[in-house]
């Protein structure tokens, strides 16, 4: 029995901690071998054998947060901020890895950098895994609706 | 077309100094797209990304000027201007594709042969009589002025004056053997697609970049000491064997390290650092690679394809290319202050799939614009756009170890530290800009 309440409450909770930015809480999110993924074209099912413009596990994490605080980084001496807004959920149990729910939405992202605001739109695909009254992410993918339009520097995770 | 006033270059580029209006002056950029990437050859893209007749890839050549790779029926590569010889459409939207039988304008439905030449005129009857030749070369989808390939990477140029492509690409080119050599059968493939990352500063600042090793350990520092804190924070006895691992820390090297990498210069703007060593020449050999490449060349001669490393090789102004990593970064201008910079990987023939998923790692981790390093990088460049506003100081130096580079027969040496790749791309920047870098070759021809 799918808890819709309780999915939203999380991927709110996640866009949360994403819009501040706290990317050492929102990294306890996932799982030991949990993965956040942008695909770098539509339809991608190889993250290893095709490009992407992020495709990090823990450890990439865990290096990445460090560096976005790192007082030498150029480009983060820029302040960040976002605001999600998750709408379009939809939710299924799915048999791989046992007990998951597979829960896609469509998430638009107004992202603040460098005195420009911009705007980003995907469809995100989690797969969850119930821990403790909520959840653990074992993956992220993050399908921009422009996945292979030239970026522009973004240095924060969506 | 548009009348730009010339300059005069002995005044904006000296030995060691160059004058800011480069970077900032509208004037100097539209005279940059006419005779720099008007003249020099221009990399349009690789032949495996067209293997079969009717395949084509799209680019512009400069800024705008539209042309399309296209491979005919008898496997020949060929690069057209991307207009219709009748009312000037584009005639191929698509980025990449296969057209089946003719290139077709979506205006009036001329068609073409893949070699550019016309196929039909539909109710060509109303042409008769009024002086219309269709046969007349400038109907048709004309061919670039030049257009040759090296080990299967094509260029083009507008000029037809510019020297034969091994000419022009000197000896840079033994850059473009040591990739393809890579491969156990001696060929590369693209793969896995390409990331396109928009620069809004001017182009030239990530040639400068390229070869400058005096700054890596300065705005890359912030990457190597986050992976320096995060292992700090693992037990003794964790692995530590992953490609991040190898790929990241060079970033850091000290400025002996790079010094000792060595600076090569060539005619027409082209360079590289490295060469005996680089940041790339310490990673692991895969196995089940090595193997297959032992197989393919034995051991002496593997040795020797492993032995020349470099880093970046700068074919100026259009391409970068790591002979190491088997990736590739093409530059396109937009405007004075404003560039496309895609990189685009390459398999190994032969080679397991291992080898090309390290290139996409590093493409990823390094030359995404969601990655650690260029937006890094591309920030400083911002910064230098905007600082070079200020009417302070009009000129930008590079002196370093001036004076001390060596003149070898086909090319310079110098320093790894040194600003020999400075003092190489802008004699040709002037060479291109007072157009007497192709002289020469105009003559005989």
């Amino acid at each position: 029995m799918i808890d819709r309440q309780k999915i939203e409450d999380f991927l709110y909770q996640e866009a949360r901690l994403l819009d501040q930015p706290d990317l050492d809480t929102w990294m306890t999110l996932f799982t030991d071998d949990g993965v956040y993924w942008i695909p770098g074209k539509e339809n991608q099912t190889d993250p290893l054998n095709h490009i992407s413009h992020v495709y990090d596990d823990r450890v990439m994490m865990e290096i990445r947060r460090r560096n976005f605080v790192h007082p030498r980084s150029a480009s983060k001496d820029w302040n960040v901020r976002c605001s999600h807004i998750i709408g379009n959920i939809r939710a299924n149990e799915v048999t791989e890895p046992a007990g998951a729910i597979e829960v896609t939405s469509n998430q638009h992202v107004v992202v603040w950098y460098r005195d420009e605001q911009r705007v980003y739109a995907y469809r995100g695909i989690h797969v969850l895994i119930p821990a403790d009254d909520s959840f653990k992410i074992r993956s992220k993918r993050v399908n921009l609706i422009n996945a292979e339009a030239p970026q522009q520097s973004l240095t924060i995770y969506l | 077309m548009q009348r730009i006033p010339d300059r005069n270059f002995d005044g904006l580029v000296t030995p060691t100094k160059l004058h800011r209006s480069l970077y900032t002056d509208p004037d100097i950029f539209e005279l940059e797209m006419q005779r720099i990437w008007g003249q020099a050859w221009i990399f349009i893209g690789h032949d495996s990304q067209v293997p079969n007749p009717g395949d084509y890839f799209t680019t512009n050549i400069n800024h705008n000027i539209p042309v399309v790779m296209i491979r005919d029926k008898d496997h020949r590569v060929h690069v057209l201007h991307n207009r219709c010889g009748h009312k000037g459409a584009k005639v191929v939207e698509a980025r990449s594709g296969n057209v089946r039988g003719a290139l077709r304008c979506s205006y009036h439905g001329w068609s073409y042969r893949f070699d550019g030449s016309i196929l039909k005129i539909p109710n060509e009857a109303g042409y008769e009589g009024t002086g219309f030749d269709a046969k007349d070369p400038c109907y048709s989808m004309q061919p670039l002025a030049q257009v040759q390939a090296y080990r299967g990477f094509v260029f083009a140029t507008l000029s037809p004056n510019a020297p034969d492509l091994e000419t022009w690409m000197g000896g840079a080119r033994e850059c473009f053997d040591n990739l393809c050599d890579r491969a156990p059968e001696g060929e590369v493939e693209v793969a896995g697609g390409v990331l396109r990352y928009e620069h809004a500063c001017n182009w030239k600042f990530i040639l400068e970049n390229l070869n400058d090793t005096m700054h890596p350990m300065v705005v890359h520092e912030s990457i190597v000491k986050a992976a320096e804190q995060y292992i700090a924070t693992l037990p003794a006895d964790a692995a530590k064997e992953r490609s991040e691992a190898e790929i990241i820390p060079p970033f850091g090297a000290s400025y002996e390290n790079f010094e000792n990498s060595g600076i090569t210069g060539f005619d027409f703007g082209h360079h590289y650092d490295g060469g005996k060593t680089s940041i790339h020449a310490d990673y692991s050999v895969d196995p089940d690679y090595h193997g297959a490449m032992l197989a393919a060349y034995g051991e002496d001669r593997t040795r020797e394809i492993y032995a020349f490393n470099t880093h970046n090789v700068c074919f100026y102004p259009s391409l970068t290319i790591k002979c190491a990593i088997q990736n590739i970064r093409v530059i396109r201008p937009i405007s004075v202050d404003r560039f496309i910079v895609e990189t685009w990987s390459f398999r190994l023939k032969g080679a397991p799939d291992s080898m090309l998923q390290r290139t996409l790692l590093y493409s990823r981790l390094i030359n995404s614009s969601m990655g650690m390093v260029g937006p890094d990088d591309l920030e400083v460049y911002r910064r230098t756009q905007e600082g070079l506003a200020s009417p302070s100081n009009d000129w930008v130096e590079f002196h370093r170890q001036y004076g001390r580079d060596t003149e070898l027969d086909d090319r310079i040496i110098g320093g790894g530290t040194s600003d020999l790749d400075m003092r190489t791309q802008y004699k040709a920047w002037k060479g291109y800009m007072d157009g007497s870098l192709f002289a020469q070759y105009a003559a005989g021809s």
